[in-house]
């Protein structure tokens, strides 16, 4: 009695050199070879196998995984779960950090379903951005580590999160980062103890980190290691502590800053009005450097230097004209109020560029979808800011959108979950 | 709209239609009628009709397919807005919809098949010239054999061309799409021969009891002429079939591009009846799919089944609410393996089968699925990885919804441990 197997050697090799061989079937009587075109009977008895074969299929076995360990923290709504296909489907993909860290903070878990997308996503990006695998594996919890145990490319989610002064000593960047803002929210003096050892061995990438860890807690006793750091390398320290600087209340930076600004940009009431007149050191604001000069100091400029003297509240401030300057002074307040975190502020420019002088330049537009992905998403609610003009660029528009994307992002995490 | 299509080769047969080049002439008057003239292959432009209110078609062209590839083609037109406003039709037009308008009217004369002499003789045509395709197909299919299936996977894509463009001129477009299908076997790994063989004889079964269709039962001979390729007509299939009212759970949903054309196939289950149906829309490619059965969900409705020895494909009949389903109840592997057995008694082509599995997934010694018994069935090894089904199960047991096949399962829908349904 010959088997499945023969008759595929058999149809291989071809009827015409190889032998059709009989095939039995349990329960049926032999097949008669009637002497007929072999390559017929050879079909005819594959199909007859075929239709048992396939009939008759026992169970297989498996070997069984481990499983799982559990994850008390509830997964995030079903129309979060929408959301983050949508992130990653390359729908405002920079969005996906905030994101993860906000169903963290917020004590949720992703859904495992969606863990392999994510987790391949921070394999991808491991060298880009290499925050975004602790943040997958934080927000995948037990079930990301789990996975990472069957599939070798996610190894990186499978090392158990080193935790306090490990994660100092041996931790990556990223690891450091969350230490680091632990201890100085807990014990803010031991926090700037370290920075402030760690700072001639450190890298720049470190120092960078360093001052962003510090700019969510400013403090006047981080001034003089900020006045050090303005003098540094590379560019973006030098820059971020600038900035750092000129919203820490009372620093020196802060004074100079504003001095000068009110020495090259002043409110002038005029018959029609207030407005604003800027007197560049020297010749005109089409030359770069002027303009260049304005926006630095714009930039680092407290915020309240604006308002202050002048009675006026941020909006009114940013209506005011100011002709072919316009575009500099508010790409200068939109970085000054990133830097200072300044919420007035932020929702003053935004405001302004819906319904005011519609940004048109390059940087300013640029400045502007900064400040969406930066400012308080709240602002992002319905009915909150007003409609863009219709002669605005759609990219003003686009800006509301990503406010609004935002704040129904944040909203979908707060909300009490399933609600389909 | 385009589920007017009579199938998936008449809507593929329209797309070219659709640039507006080929119409000399088109324009709808209202939102009651469509008219165009097309070129053709003839001299004479195809003159093409259409009464939206049926909607009905009239076409000049010599197609048996109904409606035919220009009617399909104009009112994609028309969907898509490109068709402006006349409101003065041409005579041609005119006289068609005027007597169609008298006719509807008139419940006494019901509509009439145009010419039923001609028909007739379209149709003794048709089965003579698949005939002759069969026997084309089983000396090929001896051919195959004699010289061996090495030699086919020596021969490439045109190989499986050639056969299945000779089906397609013996007008068994059944036949032709599982002989196209064929090209990818000897580069589906390891077994291939093996794989190749079971079609061909599959092949060689169907073109038998295509050949003697007067020796079988009636509901076999539905599935072999079905499976060779002639259609029903939807409209017959509402006629003709019981509908079966039941609270319908959509269990999966897959969808498949193929030749420019997307299927989609949505799997149901009557929770009373417990049958299974499969229903099947298309769309060109770049076009959306009907999105009106969401799986998870249960629909009140009654199914009108096509003919078949297994009936599985339906139309929806009667629509009446969409409710928020429950997850369904699996079987055991065992089961799944009865039931296909079952199945195949009836139908032995019979390769998709719908199930409901409850079981674990796995990865040793192959992808697959395991019950409590500690049975096993693979997964299918062209659906991937399936690591969200990995990850939803965490190495615990799930319902699973899905397409058997002799490869294995091809997992489409999986419940969440809250019982919310993931497509996969």
């Amino acid at each position: 009695m010959s088997t499945w197997h023969d008759l595929v050697t058999a149809s291989l090799i071809g009827t015409e050199r190889a032998v059709v061989p009989a095939v039995g079937i349990p329960g049926l009587p032999p097949a008669e070879d009637d002497g007929g075109d072999p390559a017929a009977v050879l079909l005819d008895r594959a199909a007859l196998l075929t239709a048992a074969r396939r009939a008759g299929r026992r169970p297989d076995y498996a070997q069984p995984l481990p499983q799982s360990e559990p994850d008390s923290r509830p997964v995030v709504s079903p129309a979060a779960d929408r959301r983050l296909a949508r992130l990653l489907a390359g729908e405002y993909p920079e969005l996906l950090t905030e994101w993860l860290t906000a169903v963290t903070a917020r004590g949720l878990r992703a859904a495992p379903q969606s863990l392999p997308v994510l987790l391949d996503r921070a394999r991808r990006a491991r060298s880009a951005d290499p925050a975004l695998a602790d943040l997958v594996a934080e927000a995948g919890g037990p079930r990301a580590r789990w996975l990472a145990g069957l599939n070798p490319d996610w190894e990186f989610a499978a090392a158990s999160a080193l935790s306090g002064q490990d994660a100092w000593r041996l931790g990556n960047t990223a690891q450091r980062r969350r230490y680091l803002a632990w201890l100085l929210a807990s014990d803010p003096d031991a926090a700037r103890d370290l920075i402030r050892g760690g700072w001639d061995a450190a890298g720049p990438a470190e120092r960078v980190m360093f001052l962003s860890v510090l700019a969510d807690r400013l403090s006047p006793a981080d001034e003089p290691l900020l006045e050090a750091a303005r003098h540094d390398h590379p560019e973006d320290v030098r820059r971020q502590a600038a900035d750092l600087l000129a919203s820490l209340p009372g620093s020196a930076l802060g004074k100079q800053m504003t001095e000068r600004a009110r020495r090259y940009v002043r409110i002038e009431h005029a018959a029609r009005g207030p407005r604003l007149v800027i007197t560049p050191p020297t010749a005109e604001p089409s030359q770069p450097d002027r303009g260049r000069l304005v926006l630095e100091i714009v930039a680092r400029t407290p915020l309240r230097t604006w308002t202050d003297r002048s009675g006026l509240t941020a909006a009114q401030v940013a209506a005011l004209p100011s002709g072919d300057w316009a575009p500099v002074l508010f790409t200068g307040w939109v970085r000054a109020a990133i830097a200072q975190r300044d919420h007035e502020w932020t929702a003053a420019l935004i405001g302004h560029a819906l319904t005011g002088r519609p940004p048109r330049m390059a940087g300013e537009i640029q400045a502007l979808q900064r400040l969406a992905r930066r400012a308080d998403p709240a602002l992002g609610a319905p009915d909150t800011l007003p409609e863009p003009r219709p002669d605005a660029l759609p990219v003003v528009g686009a800006a509301l959108g990503v406010l609004r994307f935002r704040h129904d992002m944040l909203k979908e995490l707060s909300d009490d979950g399933n609600d389909g | 709209m385009l589920a007017l299509a009579p199938d998936a080769s008449s809507l593929r047969a329209a797309q070219p239609l659709t640039s507006g080049r080929s119409w000399l002439v088109a324009a709808a008057a209202d939102d009651r009628a469509l008219w165009g003239e097309c070129r053709g292959s003839a001299t004479a432009p195809y003159r093409t009709v259409i009464d939206l209110s049926g909607p009905a078609y009239r076409c000049s062209c010599p197609s048996r397919k109904f409606p035919c590839k220009h009617a399909l083609a104009l009112l994609l037109l028309w969907s898509d807005g490109v068709v402006g406003t006349n409101d003065d039709p041409p005579e041609w037009a005119a006289s068609w919809i005027a007597e169609r308008a008298a006719r509807t009217s008139d419940p006494q004369n019901p509509k009439a098949p145009a010419d039923p002499a001609a028909a007739q003789r379209r149709a003794e045509q048709r089965e003579a010239r698949v005939a002759t395709g069969l026997v084309e197909l089983d000396r090929w299919l001896c051919d195959q054999v004699r010289q061996g299936l090495a030699a086919s996977q020596r021969a490439g894509y045109r190989h499986w061309d050639d056969i299945a463009a000779r089906m397609v001129d013996a007008q068994a477009p059944g036949l032709a799409e599982r002989l196209r299908a064929l090209a990818a076997v000897p580069y589906s790994g390891a077994g291939w021969e093996g794989r190749l063989l079971e079609e061909y004889a599959l092949l060689w079964l169907l073109a038998a009891a295509g050949r003697d269709q007067a020796g079988l039962p009636p509901p076999l001979r539905d599935t072999v002429r079905s499976r060779v390729g002639f259609t029903v007509r939807q409209a017959e299939v509402l006629a003709s079939a019981t509908p079966v009212g039941d609270y319908w759970q959509v269990l999966a949903r897959r969808d498949l591009d193929q030749d420019r054309i997307r299927t989609r196939r949505v799997w149901l289950r009557g929770r009373d009846t417990g049958r299974t149906a499969l229903v099947l829309s298309f769309a060109a490619v770049g076009q959306s799919l009907d999105d009106s059965l969401s799986v998870g969900t249960e629909v009140d409705a009654d199914l009108a089944f096509y003919p078949a020895a297994v009936r599985l494909r339906a139309l929806l009949a009667t629509r009446r609410d969409t409710f928020p389903g429950r997850p369904p109840t699996g079987v055991t592997v065992t089961g799944l393996l009865a039931g296909y057995a079952a199945a195949l008694g009836e139908d032995p082509w019979l390769d998709t089968w719908p199930v409901v599995l409850d079981a674990t997934p796995a990865r040793a010694p192959l992808p697959s699925l395991y019950d409590q018994a500690g049975d096993a069935v693979p997964l299918h090894p062209g659906a991937g990885d399936c690591w969200a089904l990995f990850a939803l199960s965490g190495g615990e047991p799930l319902t699973v919804a899905g397409e058997w096949t002799p490869r294995g399962l091809w997992p489409l829908t999986a419940w969440d441990q809250g019982g919310r349904p993931v497509p996969l």
